[in-house]
């Protein structure tokens, strides 16, 4: 599953531009299962079991990646950008990136800290006073390579570092994907249903067509999740901790989890010997939320692999996480396909 | 267009050798490698790169910096994360969620932390950590932590060279292997023209930390007369055009009180009748560059400066363009071919 972790944050795919993803998880899973691609670009996938599914199970991961989306081309040949999903200017400030289809190499560029006054010297800029500097020498020979509305992406390669760490960009949510990906070419006792969804960084858009589509009667939304466990973040703030597997949640800012649910993966995890832990601060939303609204209403659960500095082009996982994470899941659906 | 293949692989050569203040060691082999072509190479007891060549005119000492900003290991936490000070003028701005990498007893790769939105304040979104309470992530518990790095360990930004539009490259470090880069091609065009020159080169360490490597080897060397070349501010969003350089429009030439005003002069006469491209750069008093030292070194030097226009200083994005380092090199090269004709 390391090598499709890899694999899958390699590729670019912001919110709204998840082609490319798509086509690799197709590639990947087309001769183990039957699937489709509705109106909004979610990937369906419907794979047979060993036994048809008393409840119909819904696993999903979104594809789509935090980035940013061209706006305009000034006079002096910079770009001008929006953000897409939530990056703080912080993480993103005297980095590299990549733009459009010609994948152009720029960089977000910064004042000089020899420039700036004393009492402004800890102060990150405006949103709007940012822009990618490609080299170009005015707009003419920019508008040459590249086009508002082009794709921005973060130039972040992946590294495998410490005790069984990983860094990469967009491992929210390629891990998930990896995940329903590992499931799909294995053999599955029951019937399930799967949803590689677009636009989840944007306000899980399209979770919810795709939920409405599959119509589950369960589901399970494989995520990552904040980390905050490192220096200076007491115990209780800490939300969830590498190497202590997937957070399960019982509540965030978007779901209010079905507490039996919620116990039973426990309950699950023990019987199994698989390592988890409850995500412990209310924060954050994902898929599930849309999801659990769709058409009737969903009973869903949530498993998150802990990643530190989310939201940033350094993302970085524990890979036994991802691993202890994937039983977990393959259980719950198993547990939820036959309940 | 020249696009610079051959200097661009230079720089990119220095670039990738990594040496932050008074760890210099990596980048002055590089260094040393490529000076070793135009004359004998030793390094002195600071941990300069220096050389002499001896042969006709005015003695010229030329100065670039070795050295590049980075971060210092003080501790590993207890929950094995490195805590840090800044080498050098470092930006705490660009300092979130950034690579790096620590030179340990081997390399480590490392993330500086990022502090998690919804434990930031709302007051404290904006604003970058002080360096006392940022640290390193190393995937490592403090004990296997400690087997690996120990307080004094350097730290560079990670990211490597890269060519962006026409002929800007970005790279950590350009600050000042542009400059390094400068001086070789400098000598590899004084060689080119078989020109009979009286040189001495230094490769100077600790500019980023105040100039100590500047000071002695400049001392040692007893030179007529020194250029130094150094970066300086290119325009940019937030940097006006007026008051700073232009990216791929020259070299850029200094004036100030405590720059040799003849030495500039002749330098910018020689640009204007060379048709080579230049900028003035005008300061007030002192260059906060190594010539601040190697004017005041020993007996006195004559001192001039000059400087590529680079963007995103301090950063791991700093932005050249080649043209302005060929530009600087030929500029240099004219200079010292006219005074190898005069007396000293």
């Amino acid at each position: 599953m390391l090598e499709l972790i890899k694999e899958l944050c390699t590729l670019s795919g912001i919110s709204g531009r998840e082609d490319s993803v798509r086509d690799y998880i197709i590639d990947k899973i087309k001769d183990f299962a039957e699937y489709s691609v509705d109106p909004l670009g979610n990937l369906l996938v419907f794979k047979k079991g060993k036994k048809p599914a008393k409840n119909k199970v819904m696993l999903d991961a979104h594809m789509d990646e935090v980035g940013m989306i061209v706006t305009a081309v000034t006079s002096e040949g910079f770009l001008k950008f929006a953000k897409v999903g939530g990056i703080n200017s912080k993480v993103i400030l005297g980095r590299s990136v990549k733009v459009g289809k010609k994948a152009v190499n720029g960089v977000i560029g910064i004042k000089p800290i020899h420039l700036v006054d004393k009492d402004k010297e800890d102060t990150i800029p405006s949103a709007d006073e940012l822009y990618i500097d490609i080299g170009a020498a005015d707009k003419e020979e920019a508008l040459s390579v590249v086009s508002p509305g082009d794709a921005v992406w973060f130039n972040s390669d992946f590294v495998e570092f410490g005790n069984g760490f990983v860094k990469a960009k967009a491992l929210d949510d390629r891990v998930g994907c990896a995940v329903l990906i590992e499931m799909i070419r294995s053999e599955l006792e029951y019937d399930a249903w799967f949803s590689f969804s677009v636009q989840e960084e944007i306000g899980t858009r399209g979770a919810q067509t795709a939920a409405f589509n599959i119509a589950p009667d369960y589901a399970i939304v494989v995520e990552t999740t904040t980390a905050a466990d490192i220096s200076g973040v007491k115990d209780e703030n800490r939300v969830c901790i590498c190497g202590k597997g997937g957070a399960v949640s019982f509540m965030d800012r978007s779901t209010i989890y079905n507490k039996a649910l919620f116990d039973r993966a426990f309950e699950i995890a023990k019987e199994n010997n698989i390592v988890c832990q409850p995500k412990t601060v209310v924060a954050g939303g994902n898929d599930a939320g849309a999801i659990h609204k769709s058409r009737g209403g969903v009973k869903v659960l949530t498993v998150s692999v802990p990643c530190r500095y989310l939201h940033s082009p350094t993302c970085v996982i524990k890979y036994s996480d991802a691993e202890e994470s994937f039983k977990l899941i393959k259980a719950m659906a198993e547990e939820f396909a036959s309940c | 267009m020249n696009n610079f293949a051959e200097l661009s692989a230079m720089l990119e050569a220095l670039c990738s050798a990594k040496g932050v203040s008074g760890a210099e060691n990596e980048a002055a082999a590089v260094a040393s490698q490529m000076l070793e072509k135009y004359m004998p190479v030793s390094v002195d007891a600071l941990g300069s790169v220096t050389g002499r060549k001896e042969g006709r005119g005015a003695h010229i000492l030329l100065d670039a910096h070795l050295d590049q900003i980075g971060l210092i290991v003080t501790a590993v936490d207890e929950i094995g994360f490195l805590k840090f000070a800044k080498c050098g003028g470092a930006d705490r701005r660009v300092l979130a969620a950034a690579e790096v990498t620590v030179h340990g007893k081997e390399k480590l790769f490392g993330a500086v932390i990022s502090t998690p939105p919804h434990l930031a304040k709302p007051e404290e979104a904006s604003k970058a950590l002080p360096f006392d309470e940022m640290a390193i992530d190393i995937g490592m518990t403090k004990e296997e932590a400690e087997k690996l790095v120990s307080p004094g360990a350097r730290v560079t930004f990670n990211g490597g060279y890269l060519r962006l539009m026409g002929n800007r490259i970005r790279s950590p470090s350009v600050d000042d292997r542009a400059g390094v880069a400068a001086v070789l091609r400098c000598l590899e065009i004084l060689e080119e023209k078989n020109v009979d020159c009286n040189l001495s080169v230094m490769f100077s360490s600790q500019e980023e930390t105040g100039g100590s490597g500047a000071q002695t080897a400049s001392f040692a060397a007893q030179p007529d007369e020194a250029i130094a070349v150094d970066v300086s501010f290119a325009s940019a969003p937030g940097v006006s055009s007026e008051k700073y350089a232009s990216l791929g429009k020259g070299t850029m030439i200094g004036f100030a009180p405590s720059l040799d005003y003849k030495m500039s002069k002749t330098l910018e006469t020689i640009a204007n009748r060379e048709n080579i491209p230049y900028q003035p750069e005008v300061m007030g008093g002192k260059t906060g560059t190594n010539c601040d030292e190697i004017q005041v070194s020993g007996k006195g030097i004559k001192t001039a400066l000059l400087s590529v226009p680079i963007r995103n200083m301090h950063t791991a994005v700093e932005v050249c363009d080649l043209e302005d380092i060929e530009n600087t090199a030929r500029l240099m090269a004219e200079y010292i071919a006219e005074r190898s004709k005069e007396n000293a």
